[in-house]
């Protein structure tokens, strides 16, 4: 009974390692993911933007492209990272994917006042990488119409 | 009169069959897609062999590492010092023609001293121009 016991947690054990390694693709070493444009406290007139996604010693690649070193922009709005980073990005109007490899995204409609954008990477599967990356959050200011 | 006939449908079959091939060998792009050297700007001074960055801008297109086939996307090309290759080809690989295949999407450089142009190109997932071909105004900077 106990031997069986053992076995079965053995088993489940090495069911269960191989399925996490292969739901987080490591990240690429020194990759660095950040807003090139805009500035963090820039002001934008009309609420219209392009917004220009970077990413340092790393690639992109479109979704469902698994290749090493690479992944795919989202683009979060006025909201915070998700909670956790072991899930497929939510796509929603405050996630934007962009799983055509776009290296900018143009925002059209952000309302006056102040908004929150953070970029975050994730792997062709949309799960961010382990360790994830992000950029730093920043915040632009839309005065009204 | 037949023989006329028949080489004229030869004719049309082979120019049907030629254009086919033609198109086949070139990935088409979107029409609006926009590509443009993000950093630095026309006219820049950068340090001659100190370390600059580029930045590769991109809008109504993706970026896809080489070998990955997937529409309306490709991989940056940058041309220092020379003029766009021919737009029916591979993409030639040396000091003047950078690839970024694996989707890179800005690099550093150095240059020595002196006055140098700045170019980018777009290569499907073969190294080649998109039809119609998908690059930057050429630039120039100033490394002193």
């Amino acid at each position: 009974m106990l031997i069986r016991t053992v076995i079965v947690a053995a088993l489940f054990a090495a069911s269960y390692g191989p399925v996490l390694a292969v739901e987080r693709t490591p990240a690429p070493k020194d990759a660095e993911v950040y807003i090139i444009w805009p500035p963090d406290g820039a002001v934008i007139k009309g609420g219209k933007l392009w917004v220009r996604m970077g990413v340092r010693n790393a690639g992109v690649a479109p979704k469902d492209v698994c290749m090493p070193n690479t992944g795919h922009h989202h683009l979060l709005i006025d909201t915070d990272l998700p909670s956790s980073f072991d899930e497929v990005i939510i796509s929603d109007r405050q996630h934007i994917h962009f799983g055509g490899g776009q290296t900018e995204a143009r925002l059209e409609d952000l309302p006056p006042g102040k908004h929150t954008l953070q970029l975050l990477m994730a792997d062709c599967h949309h799960v961010p990488h382990d360790p994830p990356l992000y950029s730093k959050k920043i915040t632009i200011r839309v005065p009204p119409y | 009169m037949k023989t006329m006939i028949r080489t004229m449908t030869a004719c049309l079959v082979t120019a049907v069959l030629f254009s086919g091939v033609a198109a086949a060998e070139r990935t088409p792009a979107p029409a609006n897609a926009y590509l443009y050297v993000g950093w630095p700007n026309d006219g820049e001074r950068v340090s001659a062999d100190r370390p600059f960055r580029v930045w590769f801008g991109l809008r109504n297109m993706g970026v896809a590492p080489k070998g990955a086939n997937v529409p309306n996307t490709g991989h940056h090309h940058l041309l220092i010092d020379t003029d766009l290759p021919p737009l029916d080809e591979e993409i030639p690989s040396d000091r003047n023609h950078l690839h970024f295949g694996a989707g890179q999407t800005e690099t550093t450089i150095e240059l020595p001293r002196g006055k140098h142009t700045l170019q980018l190109l777009m290569g499907d997932y073969n190294h080649i121009p998109h039809d119609p071909p998908v690059y930057s105004r050429k630039i120039t900077v100033y490394a002193r």
